[in-house]
């Protein structure tokens, strides 16, 4: 019983410190992304591709779509959106990016799951791109919710769910033939 | 995993959490926006408390809804006559849109005493909701008010700087990432049983 405790804080200190570590790792590359060498280099870049990603696959069925640099407009009814900071998917990326660095795995898991990670948050972040350029022409106060609390939530929701399953294939998990944990055992051991 | 097979989605857990986590959003978009006022008074009060340290550049914060007035006591104008005092408004909302999803992954996952869980959770996440809605503010008066009224703050160039920082990671990072970290150190023990079920193949 006393190992099954000493046990519990040693885990419960790790997850603290994991916590702390991934916090600090946030901070620091949030911070990375806002000096102007990252913004010209790479976020603009990136930006500007994205909206020419996006508007590459709405043209597949919609041909009166344009983009100018990180601009998307429509030739028919005139609206347009400017991917801005916050809707081109570098934060959740910088939050996926520290928290498969801050749990431990091996590094060629980290970077396994860091190239599937990116392309998971990033292709629904296109989607997100999209759907709220129709949005904005359907309806700009359903545009607006979705803009700045739905797709913010459920972005974050995929960076947590490709974790989840990151974390799901790391060596040590066990298989799904095997019965889960019991409750009370898991409780003990948090 | 195998979303689209009703016997895969039966099979994984993580499938299943997922689709239970996407039921409860609307619902818990919905109970979040008709109790935002509610949190709101609470963040108001944090508010209160945050902008202290400022001495007197916050006479009072008001509530309107879920927006949060900041009326201060610098001028809009040039002499001490000119002008009104300026007055911020700061939508709450954009800071607090992480409850939602907080609430739908902690119902999801149905945990023992996860009512419990939720309120803790809403608790711990306010700090972070005032942080932001703070620094909106201050992003208000010390930069994009323009010279005459940043000139009043008194801010240095340092910590105006300070002030653009905690503004972006206020709005891009906080409202969505400390739920999430919020979440997983209230499921230690969710992730652990969720991570011993690996994907059927």
């Amino acid at each position: 019983m006393v190992d099954l405790d000493e046990d519990a804080r040693r885990r419960r200190a790790s997850a603290w410190r994991r916590c702390s570590f991934l916090v600090g790792l946030v901070a620091f590359l949030f911070g990375l992304e806002l000096t102007p060498w990252a913004q010209r280099w790479f976020v603009e870049p990136w930006t500007t591709a994205l909206a020419q990603i996006s508007t590459s696959l709405v043209t597949l069925f919609d041909s009166g779509v344009t983009a100018t640099g990180k601009v998307i407009a429509s030739t028919s009814s005139g609206f347009a959106v400017s991917i801005e900071a916050g809707c081109n998917g570098v934060e959740a990326t910088i939050v996926l990016i520290a928290a498969m660095i801050a749990f431990p795995a091996p590094w060629k898991h980290k970077l396994m799951g860091l190239a599937a990670g990116i392309v998971a948050v990033q292709g629904l972040n296109i989607l997100r791109v999209i759907s709220l350029f129709y949005l904005g022409q359907w309806d700009y106060k359903v545009f607006e919710w979705a803009h700045l609390y739905v797709w913010q939530a459920l972005i974050m929701l995929d960076v947590l769910v490709v974790w989840l399953i990151w974390v799901r294939t790391l060596p040590g998990a066990r298989d799904d033939r095997a019965p889960p944990s019991p409750p009370a055992a898991a409780t003990a051991s948090a | 995993m195998n979303l689209s097979s009703p016997t895969g989605t039966a099979r994984s857990p993580l499938a299943r959490f997922i689709v239970t986590v996407l039921l409860w959003l609307p619902v818990t978009f919905a109970v979040w926006y008709v109790v935002a006022p509610v949190l709101m008074f609470a963040v108001r009060i944090l508010g209160m408390l945050a902008v202290l340290p400022l001495g007197d550049l916050v006479s009072v914060i008001e509530q309107k809804g879920s927006a949060l007035v900041f009326v201060t006591t610098l001028r809009a104008g040039q002499s001490a006559q000119a002008g009104g005092l300026v007055s911020v408004s700061v939508n709450g909302l954009l800071y607090s849109f992480g409850m939602p999803m907080f609430a739908a992954l902690t119902l999801a996952a149905r945990e023992p005493r996860r009512w419990v869980i939720l309120a803790l959770g809403v608790v711990a996440l306010l700090p972070f909701v005032t942080f932001g809605v703070v620094a909106d503010f201050l992003k208000n008066v010390a930069i994009t008010s323009g010279p005459l009224v940043a000139s009043q703050t008194g801010f240095s160039a340092a910590q105006r700087e300070m002030i653009a920082f905690a503004y972006q990671f206020g709005t891009l990072i906080l409202p969505t990432v400390t739920p999430a970290i919020v979440w997983v150190v209230t499921h230690r023990a969710f992730l652990e049983r969720m991570r011993g079920l690996t994907v059927p193949r």
